[in-house]
């Protein structure tokens, strides 16, 4: 509570300043200069156009936008500044008109601000303080970290110019918020050895493709660059330090995902040029049940900074059981005596600054008297420069196990961990297949499909038929009477039809024939017998009683008596054409005939 | 004011589009007979078709105009690509590191066509999307289409280890019908029924003696019969299982976008459908039951959905 009494209050003026100005206030055509607006209120609060409307032959960008807390004394007064990138290619004075933006829902008029493009502006007019933002490599995988240097040259004078808030600014990035560092050293600016802040942040790509990164941060500066319009009667404090906003050209990384391919077991994603010192054991004599603990050393030898490392799985080794003594191992500083030795050869001094060693740490207990080694722990990391996976499998330690105190539980572990079982693979996203594999008309399973049912009926209704047929074939085969009177209910018919053309056709004598043989065919059935061996009497005799000396007798005697005489008379048979007229009669006969079949 | 047919094929065409379901109806080779050998429509033959079962009334020739109008740019959009060239285009996003295009191209491909590799593929890219249920809910379809594609399988594991979930709980029947693709065991069971009716029934019919090897066959057909319903019933029950597809979905109480929430659920958490009512599911997790939104929730097979409530 007294820390937080004792902090200076944070005081939102009520009256909104607002500064405008270019810098460098005058460039060379096609020169960059920064528009710099700047308000004492919250960022939140300010309601900022999207576009910034200018001369046409002013071509104007967005820049970087931040807030900062200012000391004014006695309280905190906050800070906002928004950069635009002005470039013109003509020369000229020109105006970026005046605007009004709200603050906390009240319009705030921004000033105006001239800059002038000239070919020779005077040497009195200092370059505009800019940011360089250097990365030592800008063709990433994903994962892999990459050390940034944020540099703000001092001024020639030697006056050194402090950076406040300094920070990376792009999408899909990782900070490293505990491997800052900063500097202040002299560098070559123009021809002359400046002091220049060097800031020094680590950070992680940790999405795919194109991505565009830039530093920002405030200068601690004394120094008012060109001239500054304000719309505020009040005059800047001269001995106030004055916060200015600058940033450095926007860098573009092109970050790949790492390969599937040739993926080793151990890797948890470890990028860089790794190297694995000797193991050690804290005793090489151990009991059965006795834990011991194994150190191992991973050293930086790359270029590039030594992200944070997670220990390799423990192995499933038949034996022994393994723990992971810690998840995650910082980084340690490089030993000095390491630092000139030939772990690094080649490399430029400043890249000593990212050399670093790891230690995992692990626990391992011996589940029997047969162990001779610690089991080999799989781990490997990836080469960025060779693009492949480099195999860093911490070695087995002999070890001479003796009997001891074993656990309680030992024989459950020796169950868990029997000595035939190999180590379960370890799990990984398995890269795209290639082909399409199997393929359906949808995901929907056919059970569920409409015509299902109809196609499952298909084989019912088969051999239902199938049944009925053979059902129905039996019974026939038991009377075959009936298939015989079906015969002869069809072979009437036929000849009926026959003799009826015959009689159309006014043919005597086919009319005859038909109606001997119709008759015929409707009595063999009764019999049973041929039908070409029945006589008219065979006919008459299933005609009723009454028939038989009747129309109807004497209508089969003279149809049977014309095909007599015709077959086997001696003389020739009365004229078939007399029959003709009787056709009527012969239908009822073959009628009443058709009715006993 | 437009003309009544350009209205209709306007509407056809919207229809279309806006139906991805409406579109796999008229892609699919199965759908119809005059499609190429290539697994697509061929306008002209179905056109002509139509036009020769109508032509012999002014009514039937306008009918098959209006018809053959219509699916104009079902035909058009069949043949601007095929469920392979979708699957290579998503296979090449993928590898350029486009996740979202890979996702979109291989989305499209299974439209067309369900394939095992490309839900599998599909998976991969929800995955490197970070959207947890999507990818787990298309890797878990590759497995009900092929049951055999020890990738997906794979990527399900490390996907449940990776996010901390657990595959759903199946029962014994249900097990046993993951041991093939789901569309087999209807055949099997349907199959080996009817196999084994034949074997009874056919030699009698045919007039043949009933010799041992009839009676093995239909015995075998039996036996195969019984064991594939348990299977069979367990596709039918796996019908219902799905994935919540948005991380912290809440579980309401309700079906009523301000009910108490019960819980919250995990991308890629498993759960099965009970029952709809409106836009929510009510759905039954390991630890609790529910109301989910529609589009927090996604079955293995999508047309469960229709027929749940």
């Amino acid at each position: 509570m007294s820390l937080m009494v004792s902090q200076p209050n944070i005081d939102i003026p009520a009256v909104t300043k607002v500064t405008a100005a270019f810098d460098p206030p005058v460039v060379r055509p096609g020169e960059q200069a920064s528009l710099r607006i700047a308000l004492n209120a919250l960022e939140e609060s300010v309601e900022w156009p999207t576009n910034l409307a200018g001369p046409p032959q002013l071509e104007i960008r967005p820049g970087a936008h931040g807030q900062i807390l200012q000391f004014t004394g006695r309280t905190m007064e906050p800070r906002t500044a928004f950069n635009y990138h002005v470039r013109s290619s003509s020369p000229g004075l020109f105006t970026v008109p005046e605007f009004v933006v709200k603050v906390d829902g009240k319009p705030v008029t921004v000033p105006s601000a001239q800059i002038e493009v000239m070919s020779e502006p005077p040497a009195t007019v200092a370059p505009a303080a800019r940011l360089t933002l250097g990365l030592p490599v800008t063709n990433l995988f994903l994962g892999q970290a990459v050390q940034a240097h944020i540099v703000l040259p001092g001024s020639p004078g030697g006056v050194v110019q402090g950076l406040i808030q300094p920070q990376l600014s792009g999408p899909g990035l990782l900070l490293d918020l505990g491997a800052i560092r900063q500097r202040i050293e002299m560098a070559p600016r123009a021809g002359v050895n400046v002091a220049t802040f060097i800031y020094e942040i680590t950070f992680t790509p940790m999405i795919a493709g194109k991505l565009t990164v830039f530093a920002q941060g405030f200068t601690v500066g004394q120094r008012v660059s060109g001239p500054v319009v304000t719309n505020s009667p009040a005059p800047v404090p001269p001995g106030l330090p004055q916060y200015t906003l600058v940033e450095s050209d926007p860098v573009e990384l092109n970050v790949r995902p790492l390969p599937r391919e040739g993926e080793l077991p151990g890797f948890t994603g470890a990028i860089g040029s790794l190297a694995v010192g000797p193991p050690k054991l804290a005793t090489n004599v151990l009991h059965v049940g006795d834990p011991v603990r194994l150190t191992v050393t991973v050293t930086n030898r790359g270029d590039g900074p030594l992200a944070r490392l997670v220990n390799p799985p423990p192995p499933q080794a038949p034996g022994w059981q393994v723990f992971v003594a810690n998840d995650f191992a910082p980084t340690q500083p490089l030993p000095p005596q390491q630092l000139v030795g030939p772990l690094r050869p080649g490399l430029p001094s400043q890249a000593a600054t990212v050399a670093g060693v790891v230690t995992f740490n692990y626990t391992l207990i011996p589940l029997t008297e047969a162990a001779q080694a610690t089991p080999p722990i799989p781990f490997s990391y990836f080469d960025p420069k060779a693009v492949r996976y480099v195999d860093l499998t911490i070695p087995s330690v002999p070890v001479t196990v003796k009997p001891g105190a074993a656990p309680g539980d030992l024989a459950s572990l020796m169950q868990t961990n029997p000595a035939g079982v190999e180590p379960e693979k370890e799990l990984a996203l398995s890269g795209l297949v290639v082909s399409r594999g199997r393929t359906a008309s949808s995901l929907v399973p056919p059970q569920q499909q409409a015509w299902f049912p109809l196609v499952q009926l298909a084989p019912a209704v088969a051999f239902f038929g199938l049944w009925r047929w053979d059902r129905r074939r039996r019974y026939l085969e038991k009377h075959p009477h009936i298939i015989l009177r079906r015969r002869a209910r069809r072979a009437l018919r036929r000849q009926w039809r026959i003799l009826r053309r015959a009689a159309r056709a006014a043919d005597g004598r086919r009319f005859a024939a038909a109606a001997v043989n119709a008759m015929r065919v409707a009595c063999a059935p009764h019999y049973p017998a041929e039908p070409r061996a029945l006589v008219g009497c065979d006919v008459l005799a299933l005609l009723p009683e009454a028939e038989r000396f009747g129309r109807a007798g004497e209508v089969v005697r003279r149809f049977f008596a014309l095909t007599d005489a015709t077959r086997f008379g001696p003389v020739a048979p009365p004229n078939a054409a007399d029959l003709l007229p009787l056709q009527s009669d012969l239908d009822r006969v073959l009628q009443q005939l058709e009715e006993k079949l | 004011m437009k003309p009544p047919l350009l209205t209709q094929y306007l509407r056809i065409d919207s229809t279309l589009r806006l139906e991805p379901r409406a579109v796999e109806d008229c892609h699919s080779p199965r759908r119809f007979a005059g499609s190429s050998a290539s697994g697509y429509l061929r306008p002209s033959a179905f056109g002509l078709r139509i036009s020769f079962g109508l032509r012999r009334s002014g009514f039937g020739f306008a009918v098959s105009t209006l018809l053959l109008l219509a699916l104009c740019p079902c035909t058009s959009t069949a043949s601007a690509a095929s469920p392979d060239a979708l699957f290579q285009a998503g296979a090449t996003a993928y590898r350029a590191g486009d996740y979202a295009r890979a996702a979109e191209v291989f989305r499209e491909s299974i439209i067309l066509q369900p394939a095992s590799g490309a839900l599998h593929n599909l998976g991969n890219a929800e995955w490197q999307r970070r959207h947890t249920g999507a990818a787990i809910l298309a890797w878990d379809q590759a497995l009900w289409l092929d049951p055999f594609n020890q990738s997906a399988r794979q990527n399900l594991r490390f996907a449940r280890k990776n996010a901390q979930l657990e595959a759903p709980d199946l029962a014994w029947y249900e097990v046993i019908s993951t041991w093939l693709p789901v569309s087999w065991w209807a055949w099997i069971a349907g199959a080996s029924l009817w196999l084994a009716v034949g074997m009874g029934m056919l030699p009698g019919i045919l007039r043949q003696r009933k010799a041992t090897w009839h009676q093995a066959i239909a015995a075998v057909g039996l036996m195969v019969f019984l064991l594939s319903v348990p299977a069979y019933v367990g596709v039918e029950t796996r019908l219902r299982i799905g994935f919540v597809l948005q991380k912290d979905t809440p579980l309401r109480l309700t079906p009523t976008l301000e009910a108490q929430a019960v819980t919250r659920l995990a991308a890629g958490e498993p759960a099965r459908l009970v029952r709809t009512r409106g836009n929510y599911v009510l759905i039954r997790t390991n630890r609790a039951l529910g109301w989910v939104e529609e589009d927090q929730f996604g079955l293995t097979c999508p047309r469960t959905r229709n027929k749940a409530g």
